[in-house]
């Protein structure tokens, strides 16, 4: 890696955030977070992160989706990898079994369950940060 | 009638004699209309045969002509306290229903969370000291992560039984063959039963028709039932499946020779929450699992019944309509579906 990649956690769990930190402060990468869709909106136009790790369930519902669809409207900020991170695949996955679940809410995004074991996150987050990086150098 | 309609009273004030209608009519009609509201008959011919009759129509009480301002006060103080108490009662119901309902969800949602967060920080910790562990940390870190994650795993399973949308399930139903839903099923419990040395053995009797369903989900009722067999079958056990149509039906049966039901269990294994005892290898269920099955075949309008004997085996058997045009009936063999084991 040139240089230390930058991320962004945004769930409102402060205590799943941290354990979820340690795996990737372990890892090397650079880890921020916020607790709420509004603080995590204003992170991501303020200062520059390589990917987001996003919570799709915070507050009253949903509100991850709606931040996800927000993120989607805004020409540059839709260029980011998102790794979304639920607690409800298996109902999804119940509903519609044998098919793979995986709403696609971004241009390049990626779905986990909560928790996400270590191997696997950071399996998706270097996965994630390839697929983006091959994305900007096909755009260029 | 119209103004009852409309204004939905507290208390009606019935006369028996009235010209047109019989009062008893209208006793009968605002009882069906809301049985909350309070009829009470007004009458001059109070003789103890109309009494009871009104009464039995629905009336609340009766009060004879001519009849003194108190009295006719005490009779509708009694009314409107007896409307009151009956909406009371049919409101604490329905609290009582959607409690029981909401209950087990928001504790599912509200045990996740916080597990999710313990597992997840369980994780970071052992990446954190991964260098560092010996053999037995990390047996200990094995131990606690597996157990966390046995939890989490009930808990979705609970969810999927609240959250089951049977509606849903009925607007996918498409024709299935009854042999693709058991190779399915069989096909993910097989490393199971394999761990367990336990024989999953498949008989059909063709021609068998097709069923109007939702593969998935009938999928997953198959699975609960057979992992369950080989779940409380004994280490080398037999577990039978066999499929035929009768009739207008098809019928599947999961035979076991495992652990048995007891008969005082019997009556209870398809409503929510029970757990038989562990099985054999101390294998517990959620107690989910037939609640979630019993509604699946359900909701295919189809039925599913079992037998049992303790340290004999199990037997279940489901029971599915089947489509019409798919084949010509053959004469039932007259075989013995689904009580080998008694």
């Amino acid at each position: 890696m040139s240089q230390q990649k930058k991320l962004l956690i945004i769930d409102d769990d402060p205590d799943f955030v941290e354990g979820l930190k340690s795996i990737l402060v372990a890892a090397k990468y650079s880890v921020d977070a916020a607790h709420n869709p509004k603080d995590g909106f204003q992170a991501l136009q303020s200062k520059h992160y390589d990917l987001l790790l996003l919570d799709i369930m915070m507050g009253r519902g949903a509100e991850g989706i709606m931040l996800a669809r927000k993120l989607n409207k805004d020409p540059k900020l839709r260029e980011i990898p998102v790794l979304i991170i639920t607690g409800i695949r298996e109902q999804i996955a119940f509903l519609f079994p044998g098919q793979a679940v995986h709403p696609h809410f971004m241009p390049i995004d990626e779905l986990v369950e909560k928790p996400v074991e270590p191997k696997l996150l950071l399996d998706k987050v270097s996965e994630l940060l390839q697929r983006a990086q091959a994305r900007k150098a096909q755009v260029k | 009638m119209k103004i009852v309609r409309e204004s939905l009273p507290d208390v009606v004030f019935v006369d028996l004699k009235m010209p047109g209608v019989s009062g008893f009519e209208v006793i009968e009609k605002i009882n069906l209309l809301d049985p909350t509201i309070v009829t009470i008959v007004i009458t001059g011919y109070a003789t103890v045969n109309s009494a009871v009759e009104a009464m039995k129509k629905g009336a609340y009480d009766f009060l004879p002509k001519p009849f003194t301002p108190e009295e006719l006060r005490l009779i509708t103080q009694r009314g409107l306290e007896k409307r009151r108490l009956v909406q009371e009662t049919i409101a604490l119901r329905r609290e009582k229903e959607m409690l029981r309902e909401h209950f087990a969800a928001i504790v599912s949602h509200e045990l996740k969370s916080p597990l999710g967060a313990i597992q997840q920080n369980l994780f970071g910790l052992e990446a954190e000291l991964s260098s560092k562990l010996t053999e037995s940390q990390k047996t200990l870190f094995e131990r606690m992560k597996c157990r966390i994650a046995d939890l989490l795993k009930l808990i979705h399973t609970w969810l999927r039984v609240i959250l089951v949308d049977i509606k849903k399930i009925k607007e996918s139903f498409a024709p299935v063959t009854v042999t693709t839903l058991i190779s399915k099923a069989v096909e993910s419990i097989q490393p199971h039963a394999t761990r367990k040395e336990v024989e999953i053995l498949i008989s059909y009797e063709e021609p068998l028709g097709l069923v109007d369903g939702d593969e998935g989900t009938l999928v997953a009722a198959l699975v609960n039932i057979v992992s369950n067999a080989v779940k409380y079958s004994r280490l080398g056990g037999k577990v039978l499946i066999k499929a035929k149509q009768e009739e207008n039906s098809i019928l599947i049966s999961v035979t076991d020779t495992g652990v048995g039901i007891s008969e005082e269990d019997l009556p209870y294994i398809f409503g929510d929450f029970y757990a038989g005892k562990p099985g054999p290898a101390a294998e517990r269920g959620s107690g989910l699992g037939l609640a979630i099955t019993r509604r699946i075949v359900e909701a295919h309008n189809g039925s599913i019944s079992v037998e049992s004997e303790v340290g004999r085996g199990s037997a279940f058997a489901i029971r599915l309509p089947a489509l019409k045009s798919s084949v010509h009936n053959q004469p039932s063999l007259g075989a013995e579906t689904y009580s080998d084991s008694h």
